[in-house]
């Protein structure tokens, strides 16, 4: 497959003016880019603005999946963890950043539910949403109560701003570049594939089917076993330097008594 | 082979070897005080072998010289100290091929063997050198008594007497360049033995310096040796670099049996006997390259002309190492080296004319610059600069008289100038230190027994009858005088012949002087003629500055320096014994090699010096003469001699101030008044001038007078110049400076080498540090373009990753694409 | 329903977000934003081999291939991520809740000494001044009784 996808031909100037998804990626660019915080004026305004044109522009170029309610399904999730995506890295207040990032991490359960991964949805939204993001709000509210400041208000010169946008625009491209073969073959699988495929899916075994918590604990914990003992392992290790972190940060009691009698 | 000759030739440099190792070990720690005893001892061992080794020798030569005419020589090999196989191809034959087929003709192997040897030459090196060094140690044990390195002296003397004993007893030129630099460093260590004197460290160095220029001569000649004659080694050897003088013998007896056996050939030494009989030796430009080279090195150990300068400074060593080492062994080094290359330098006439000429003229300097030097060690040691010239023009001379003649002047030289020297160490010793002459005087009676030994001293070195200086000078003076006779009898001879038949020019001559031209014997004759008066010259010479150092220093009123204000002493016993031995023999030496007394002529010493293979066979035996006493060459040079002394004694003795009669003479004093322009300004001071001044000034004529004034002051500025630089080369000025040489060399040889060696070293620290510098600047260059990358935010450092991968990436694209 | 139609979806979006946490990682200067985008970029990661895995379930011959669980792989990855992504964010918060009790900020421009001797620190331009907007902070919908306000506690915690 790698080799079908590295054939991809690198299209002509023409060529790719004339595909929406080089306009989409040239404009979201420019979207995060007036979006990152920074001075320009009405800044949310303008770059929200570009970016709902960049989506429109990318769901125009994006294959349809089959039935419309399915595509508008996807559509909304994606929609919501793009979007929530880029409120995260875009707002100034650290909270609305976690808050967002929470609502991207929703979307992106929806996702995997869409795909009919239950497990994963579900122990992201516990693990991640429920977890990860209330933790890192304790974190903002232990380390910074004096409340908003003025680092978040701005980013690093225009020079990181400027490059990692564009990095990120052309990985962007360079991915639809090389994902154009499995585009094109996309529009020309003949139903009689699609068919087997949903089939097979559906069948014993497959992710789709009812069993698909069974078939992830018996892949899980045979195949995969002494991978899960070795995270288990790595968990309890994290949670161990963490606390031993954390503490080692804290001034000593006595120090801290001292200072205060001072 | 005789056993005895052999473990003499062994213990002789072993035993000094040896105690020079067990005072440099426990020396310092152990022996202290007693540290002269272990090399006193073993020098005295030395010296009974080496009597042992010379009367063996002398019976051997008796015996053998019966039935052969190549001398006896006996060569112990130790052991083989370097083998290189097939190192030398030999090319055609240099000389008259040797005779048979037992000689070695295909590619001859590199081999030094440490390999010793007994003949006349040898033996009596080895017997002056050892009996010398006995008598100087004795010395030295009173005269460096309580220094701080008593120990260290007497380990440097030992190391010096293996050194110079190993220096004329090895049989390879390779070995005797080791042992020639051995005895430099023991010089060089002597001379600097009071490192703490800057003066003593750089006469250290400045000998070992001017001793390299001799030294890269000599390493020249004993590559051209070896290109040459493909062999270093003085005497033959069989293939396998033994040297069975049997085998050897049959071998070249028996051809036909040595070509069957062709794995054992013969390879012929340099000096070997088999060489010297067939004379199997290059003529023409190799011959006298490679003699002009051993000159030279022979220039540089024995301080003649060019290369003299540095024995005056090797003074500041204590006394008795300048009477070992720079007046009795170590000079001698390239006399005997030349004595022993006789072979050499036989084949090369222009050579010995130019060694005839180098002492010559290296006498009559050293004798100029002696005659005003107040130093008196200074004295003695151009005195012996001048004797080595004595030595080096007998040897020059070519004829067997002659080589014999200088061998002798060495021999009798070794006695009477140690004992000067150790005379004047006496009288340092007991003056505090003080050696200027002009601080002391009229210490006859102080000293009685170094005053008389020093006399005695004295008198042979003028060459007084019948001292050990008279018979060996008038040798040296008989064997130019025979020289000259020899050219002048071819000359009448080749007139004779050509007028007889004047066609048939292309009859061989014969004799020693067949070989040369016409022109060359007209060149020689006059050389020849010239260096005999100036030998005279420097007879008188020597007899006018010995007598005026004699009259200085123990004649006159008393006088004592302040260094030695109540302690003026005559020396201990300890050190006037090694005086009134070397008196004795300075007195006795001459007389007793002299033969019987119904014939002067026969010299024992020189009939037992040619029972040496050098001297006793080849081309060297056509200028034998028959022994004869010149008694008109004696008389002559004892006139001189005694001339020499009485103008000595008018002018030193009695009243000191006619000691400054020479002085006065040359030294153009008072000139310095006339050159300063401000004595006119004097002038008024004379009443007889002073007065008409004045007059003309009170009638208003003063300007007039003031005029003539600067005339006369501008006159004298002129003559200033000439007057100036006539005071700078008066002759006595001259003489006091010797000659400039120091000077000379300072400017045209020392400073441009350190003009040239700041120019490397620029070039070193500027060009070639700093291109190394600029190759280390480049990284650092590079390095400090990506430093303001480092700007310690980790992000940045994340973005330069990323962009790192997009690159990756996308060059993987294009390439997959391409 | 098109299985590579649905890939392609997937991959895109996942490297969509994946872009978007790599933007923010390298622009924000507020550690805990930087570490948010970090997971943001797992999240990416995580999105794209489901899409994998969905898409591999579908081949034929996927369900013999019991081994590697064919369409179960990318889901088994995806919880070993999860699980380092929690690890890695319990690490991260113990660290940066260090450093910022060491330097009393969460600004990541503290610590730039890692730079090389004689470089010119990092000083920020002129920084924008807030806006009244921005003020506004997330507020929870008022429930239950009002607690009372504790004088001391207001006077020296300031609000959130």
């Amino acid at each position: 497959m790698t080799g079908a996808l590295l054939a991809a031909q690198v299209p002509s100037w023409q060529e790719a003016l004339a595909c929406p998804s080089f306009w989409a990626i040239a404009i979201g660019a420019l979207a995060v880019w007036v979006l990152l915080p920074n001075r320009i004026a009405y800044g949310k305004t303008l770059g929200g603005a570009l970016a709902i044109i960049s989506a429109g522009l990318f769901a125009s170029d994006w294959p349809l999946l089959g039935d419309w309610t399915s595509q508008a399904v996807f559509w909304l999730l994606a929609a919501i963890t793009l979007g929530a995506a880029i409120c995260t890295i875009c707002s100034r207040s650290p909270v609305y950043s976690a808050i967002w990032f929470a609502l991207s991490l929703l979307g992106t359960a929806g996702l995997f539910f869409y795909q009919g991964a239950q497990f994963l949805g579900v122990a992201t939204i516990v693990v991640y949403a429920g977890a990860i993001v209330v933790t890192f709000l304790f974190v903002i509210m232990l380390a910074q109560p004096e409340g908003h400041s003025d680092y978040d208000r701005i980013s690093w010169g225009w020079f990181p701003k400027t490059f990692s946008v564009l990095a990120a625009a052309t990985f962007v491209g360079l991915l639809t570049l090389l994902l154009g073969n499995l585009k094109q073959e996309s529009a020309n699988v003949p139903a009689a594939t699609a068919q087997q495929a949903a089939e097979r899916l559906h069948a014993t075994g497959g992710i789709l089917t009812e069993q698909h918590m069974a078939h992830l604990g018996r892949h899980l914990f045979s195949t995969h076993l002494i991978s899960v003992e070795l995270a288990g392992t790595l968990l309890l290790a994290a949670l161990v330097g963490a606390v031993a972190i954390a503490i080692q940060g804290k001034p000593r009691l006595d120090t801290r008594i001292e200072e205060a009698l001072r | 082979m005789n056993d005895r000759i052999a473990y003499c030739l062994v213990l002789i440099p072993a035993l000094p070897l040896l105690s020079a190792v067990v005072v440099a070990v426990l020396g310092l720690k152990l022996l202290k005080k007693f540290s002269h005893l272990p090399v006193i001892l073993a020098l005295a061992g030395s010296c009974v072998c080496s009597l042992v080794l010379l009367s063996e020798v002398s019976r051997e030569q008796s015996r053998t010289l019966e039935g052969q005419q190549d001398g006896f020589e006996q060569v112990v090999t130790l052991w083989t100290w370097a083998n290189i196989p097939a190192a030398y191809d030999l090319p055609a034959a240099a000389g008259p091929a040797l005779p048979s087929g037992a000689y070695e003709t295909g590619p001859l192997s590199f081999r030094v063997e440490i390999a010793l040897r007994a003949d006349a030459l040898t033996a009596m090196m080895l017997g002056m050198v050892t009996f010398v060094a006995t008598l100087v140690a004795l010395f030295a044990a009173g005269y460096m008594e309580g220094d701080r390195g008593y120990w260290r002296f007497f380990a440097y003397i030992g190391l010096f007497v293996f050194s110079m004993t190993m220096l004329v007893s090895v049989s390879n030129f390779l070995l005797l360049f080791v042992f020639w630099e051995a005895v430099g460093v023991c010089s060089y260590l002597l001379v600097g033995f009071w490192y703490e004197k800057p003066v003593a460290a750089a006469a250290g160095k400045k000998a070992f310096l001017v001793n390299r220029v001799g030294d890269f001569a000599f390493t020249l000649a004993i590559f051209l040796i070896w290109c040459t004659y493909g062999t270093l080694n003085y005497h033959d050897t069989l293939a396998d670099g033994s040297t069975d003088p049997e085998r050897i013998s049959q071998l070249a007896g028996l051809p036909q049996l040595a070509e069957a056996r062709s794995d054992l050939k013969i390879v012929p030494g340099v000096l070997s006997p088999s060489r010297i009989v067939a004379n199997d030796y290059v003529t023409g430009g190799v011959a006298t390259a490679i003699c002009l080279l051993l000159l030279l090195g022979a220039c540089g150990k024995s301080a003649q002309f060019p290369l003299h300068v540095w024995l005056p400074d090797a003074m500041e060593g204590p006394t008795p190492v300048s009477a070992l080492i720079h007046a009795a062994t170590m000079v001698t080094a390239g006399v005997y080296m030349i004595a022993r290359c006789t072979p050499l330098f036989t084949a090369s006439p222009t050579a010995q004319l130019v060694v005839a000429i180098v002492g010559g003229f290296t006498a009559l300097l050293a004798g100029l610059i002696a005659l005003t030097q107040f130093d008196l060690k200074r004295i003695l040691a151009y005195s012996t600069i001048s004797q080595l010239g004595f030595m080096f023009l007998a040897l020059g001379a070519g004829t067997i008289l002659g080589i014999t003649g200088g061998m002798f002047h060495l021999f009798t030289h070794a006695f009477f100038k140690a004992l000067l020297f150790l005379g004047a160490g006496s009288v340092m010793h007991a003056m505090g230190g003080a050696i200027d002459m002009r601080h002391f005087g009229g210490l006859r009676r102080l000293m009685p027994y170094t005053h008389a030994t020093f006399l005695v001293g004295c008198l042979a070195l003028s060459g007084v009858f019948p001292l050990a200086g008279f018979w060996s000078k008038d040798a040296v003076l008989a064997s130019v005088h025979d020289k000259i006779h020899a050219v002048e009898h071819e000359i009448e001879h080749r007139h004779a012949e050509h007028d007889a038949h004047p066609a048939a020019e292309a009859e061989a001559p014969q004799g020693a002087l067949a070989g040369w031209t016409d022109s060359q014997l007209a060149t020689s004759r006059t050389v020849y003629w010239l260096l005999y008066y100036s030998a005279l010259v420097s007879a008188f010479l020597t007899a006018l500055y010995t007598f005026r150092a004699y009259c200085l220093t123990f004649c006159g009123e008393e006088r004592i320096p302040q260094q030695a204000a109540h302690h003026a002493h005559e020396s201990p016993g300890l050190m006037i014994a090694p005086l009134v031995v070397l008196a004795v023999c300075s007195a006795l030496v001459g007389i007793l090699c002299i033969g019987q007394w119904n014939n002067w002529g026969t010299n024992r010493f020189a009939d037992f010096l040619q029972g040496a293979p050098s001297l006793a066979a080849g081309a060297i035996t056509a200028t034998k003469v028959a022994p004869e006493f010149h008694l008109q060459i004696a008389g002559v040079s004892t006139i001189v001699a005694l001339a020499g002394i009485a103008l000595a004694m008018y002018l030193f003795l009695g009243e000191r101030s006619e000691a400054r009669f020479l002085q006065r003479t040359f030294d153009l004093s008072g000139i310095d008044r006339l050159t300063d322009p401000r004595w006119v300004g004097e002038l008024e001071q004379v009443w007889w001038i002073g007065g008409p001044v004045r007059f003309l000034r009170r009638v208003h004529l003063g300007p007039l007078a003031t005029a003539a004034g600067y005339l006369l002051g501008a006159v004298s500025l002129v003559l200033a110049v000439p007057l100036l630089a006539g005071q700078f080369v008066s002759p006595y000025k001259l003489s006091q400076n010797k000659f400039y040489f120091d000077e000379l060399y300072g400017a045209f040889v020392v400073w441009p080498l350190r003009i040239f060696a700041a120019i490397l070293y620029w070039f070193d620290r500027w060009v070639i540090d700093g291109l190394v510098n600029l190759t280390g600047m480049i990284p650092l260059a590079a390095g400090s373009l990506m430093r303001s990358l480092q700007m310690g935010l980790v992000q940045f450092y994340a973005l330069a990753m990323v962009l790192g991968t997009l690159i990756l990436v996308a060059a993987r694209l294009i390439w997959a694409a391409g | 329903m098109n299985e590579l139609s649905l890939l392609y979806n997937y991959l895109l979006v996942g490297g969509l977000l994946f872009v978007i946490g790599l933007i923010g990682f390298l622009v924000r200067r507020n550690m805990i934003v930087m570490f948010l985008c970090a997971e943001m970029m797992l999240q990416g990661v995580s999105v794209s081999l489901i899409g994998f895995g969905r898409y591999h379930g579908g081949l034929p011959g996927s369900e013999s291939s019991d081994a590697w669980g064919g369409a179960w792989g990318g889901q088994m990855l995806v919880i070993f991520i999860i699980a380092v992504a929690a690890c890695e964010a319990a690490i991260a918060m113990a660290l940066i809740l260090m450093l910022s009790r060491r330097a009393g900020k969460l600004d990541a421009a503290v610590w730039q000494d890692l730079r090389e001797p004689g470089q010119p620190p990092f000083i920020d331009q002129q920084v924008p001044e807030e806006r009244t907007e921005d003020r506004v902070w997330p507020t929870l919908t008022p429930a239950g009784i009002r607690p009372k306000p504790d004088r001391d506690e207001l006077l020296h915690r300031p609000r959130i």
